[in-house]
């Protein structure tokens, strides 16, 4: 009598020459470069479409980079679209490069684990087991709501959402919003909350950071970037420290405060890229968005700042970032991400961990999509061998 | 009837100095004025003796009136030199500057602001005009492609080729929208490689009605004729009707396009779509003024197959525009 057998997902177990995680632009943008290769891979993501990330995001966003420099390889944004297409504009983007690629992910597909076994990885997931000689990890840079909890929380009578959770402000009119973070989320939510009829809005800034718009004169942030990155990161720091405080103006007296180390190098060394304004700041000079410096804790019905000022709020949104969350599956991780949890190498194989990539985990300020295109050609060439 | 809790434009940027300014909604008229970057508006009429605030000046963050001196800030509180133990104030509005307008509502309100602004989309012009027509005949006109043939030298369809035009009516409850496509009227050939288009391409004018404030999102571009390709070139044109009077209306328009770029052909393209902006919309607002009397009301009017988004607009503007909260 053998033990009865289960049919279906949970006990195959496949093998293949490279396995993706993630059917998002840097998977797909892998993916594409290895099928033009005539490279085997499978691929999966654990969502149950292309791009989950992006369908994730809130409605009002748009991308920060233009088109013309955010293509993925093989296949240009539509011409008639915006210079900064919309989220939705974005996902239907990455849906049309999936076919256009003939690229099929394996969707609902969730990896438990992953682990480096003799000469290959073993992968673990939810459909069953994966052995493959490369693994391609493009989760994302946006995988795990990084989610903070302040003291007095729980007894703070109104909502607390993460950014994650956040479509529109229109489900939040006539109340009083105050929006935790000064990345582009935080001060793109707090416009749009503004927007949609909000009756105060506040932001609270974290630390220090640097504003850009997104663009003077019709010049981009990005085209900005690009051309920096070409320069001496010393003398490229120079440059954009003056060039952005003439752009906005001193932001100190709204409570912004400008990071000790140049532009440049606050992206290289700590990953913050500048914030790209898309018209926030104009509300908070105009007094119609209010700051605070910081959260120190709730009390009854009001957030109170690590100064003491109090704001009665009925919905707190967090837009405090994402985390990888790659050690979760990734055994072994330790040897390969910093001390942030973000991979140490970039669209190239990883000394440690053999065999393994990681594509699209930098946000550079030259756009995340164009270097994850660059990435990935990196990435298919080592596989493919060409 | 509450205006006020929508937000309007009252004025563009360029037409606020440091000098205030006398703006009208809905026939009442209030001073705007610019302090420290802080824009204010307060009802046009000095709480102590009636002056216009708007005919005095801005020092020290406040706007100062020309008869007594007393001085208000945006928020309304004001002082009177004669007398400083008085503490007099006067109502304030809720103003902003904001994509190249001045724009105002009641402090509070919950109104949304109109997705006037660029989007992703590269900016071209700001104008302002001004049409001798209530706020109804003037949406009217700016939501049916019928006129443009006979009004227009660039805009919309060709009078011969109306009878083409396919027009699609859809009405949601807070917004109505229109698609329309026929063929691009014939253009000299220069502009017509200007824009990128080619002789037999179609023209589609589609666009959105939203009534808080009244305001419609238009998006302009072509199909090739044959290929059913989309042309790159997109126009994207908000306009907002501002109610001056109840017979004299503002029309704010906004326009957009995706051709970006510092190149000659770029340029001369916004160019082009600058002056054929202010053109157009200049020839609207000269025809308007020439309305019958009922000043376009639609009883006892004959309505054609290009109308029928004008009695949802009215149900609509009634409901969500003049209509209680």
């Amino acid at each position: 009598m053998g033990r009865p057998r289960r049919y279906g997902r949970a006990v195959t177990r496949e093998t293949t020459e490279t396995l993706i995680i993630g059917a998002g632009p840097s998977g797909l943008a892998v993916a594409a470069c290895l099928a033009q290769r005539g490279a085997p891979f499978t691929q999966v993501d654990a969502a149950s479409a292309v791009g989950s990330s992006w369908r994730g995001h809130y409605d009002r966003l748009h991308l920060h980079t233009a088109r013309a420099h955010s293509g993925l390889p093989g296949l240009p944004f539509p011409e008639h679209l915006p210079r900064y297409p919309s989220r939705d504009q974005v996902i239907a983007y990455l849906e049309a490069y999936a076919a256009h690629h003939g690229l099929q992910p394996r969707l609902g597909v969730t990896v438990r684990r992953a682990r480096r076994e003799a000469d290959a990885w073993a992968v673990e997931t939810d459909a069953g087991g994966f052995t493959a000689r490369h693994l391609v990890v493009a989760t994302g840079y946006n995988a795990v709501p990084r989610r903070p909890t302040f003291p007095g929380e729980a007894s703070f009578p109104g909502r607390v959402l993460h950014s994650r959770d956040y479509r529109t402000g229109a489900t939040f009119r006539g109340q009083r919003a105050v929006v935790v973070g000064n990345g582009n989320s935080g001060a793109e939510i707090a416009l749009d909350l503004w927007e949609q009829g909000a009756s105060a809005v506040t932001l609270v800034l974290g630390g220090p950071r640097y504003v850009v718009p997104r663009e003077v004169a019709g010049v981009s942030a990005q085209q900005v970037s690009l051309a920096y990155a070409r320069l001496p990161r010393r003398l490229a720091d120079a440059i954009a420290r003056r060039t952005t405080r003439l752009a906005l103006g001193d932001l100190r007296p709204w409570g912004f405060r400008e990071p000790e180390a140049g532009p440049i190098t606050e992206v290289e060394r700590h990953g913050r890229v500048a914030l790209i304004d898309v018209g926030t700041i104009a509300l908070i000079k105009q007094g119609r968005i209010a700051t605070l410096p910081g959260l120190a804790r709730f009390e009854g019905a009001d957030v109170v700042s690590p100064d003491g000022r109090r704001v009665p709020a009925d919905v707190v949104v967090l837009a405090t970032g994402y985390q990888a969350g790659l050690a979760a599956f990734l055994d072994g991780a330790d040897a390969v991400l910093d001390d942030r949890g973000y991979p140490r190498w970039h669209g190239a194989a990883c000394p440690p961990l053999p065999g393994l990539f990681f594509a699209g985990f930098r946000n550079p300020a030259t756009g995340a999509l164009r270097e994850s295109g660059l990435e990935a050609e990196r990435i298919a060439a080592a596989i493919a061998g060409r | 009837m509450d205006l006020l809790r929508h937000w309007h434009p009252v004025c563009l940027s360029r037409e606020l100095t440091h000098r205030p300014r006398r703006v009208w909604l809905g026939g009442v008229p209030y001073a705007v004025f610019r302090t420290d970057g802080v824009i204010g508006a307060l009802p046009d009429a000095c709480p102590h003796r009636g002056m216009r605030l708007s005919t005095g000046r801005v020092r020290g963050g406040q706007l100062v009136c020309p008869y007594h001196g007393w001085a208000f800030g945006p928020d309304g509180v004001g002082k009177a030199p004669g007398t400083p133990q008085m503490r007099p104030h006067t109502a304030c509005l809720e103003a902003v500057e904001r994509d190249g307008a001045i724009w105002m509502r009641r402090p509070g309100a919950t109104g949304p602001f109109p997705a006037v602004g660029p989007g992703g989309f590269h900016p071209v012009s700001v104008t302002r005009h001004r049409a001798a027509a209530p706020l109804e005949a003037t949406m009217d006109n700016f939501t049916e492609v019928e006129h443009t043939g006979a009004v227009h030298w660039m805009l919309g369809y060709a009078p011969e080729a109306a009878e083409a035009v396919q027009v699609e009516v859809t009405a949601r409850p807070d917004a109505v929208r229109v698609y329309n496509r026929g063929p691009q009227r014939p253009l000299p050939a220069a502009l017509r490689a200007l824009i990128g288009l080619g002789p037999a391409d179609d023209f589609i004018d589609d666009w959105t009605s939203y009534f808080s404030p009244v305001h419609t999102l238009f998006e302009q571009y072509w199909i090739e004729g044959g290929t059913e390709a989309r042309r790159p070139a997109t126009v994207r044109i908000g306009v907002v009707y501002t109610p001056v009077h109840d017979d004299v209306t503002d029309i704010y328009t906004f326009v957009h396009t995706n051709a970006e770029g510092s190149g000659p052909r770029a340029l001369a393209l916004r160019l082009m779509l600058r002056a054929f902006a202010e053109v157009e919309v200049r020839l609207d607002a000269s025809l308007l003024g020439r309305l019958e009397e009922g000043r376009g009301g639609l009883e006892g009017r004959r309505l054609g197959r290009f109308d029928k988004a004008l009695r949802l607009q009215r149900q609509r503007i009634e409901r969500l525009y003049r209509g209680p909260a």
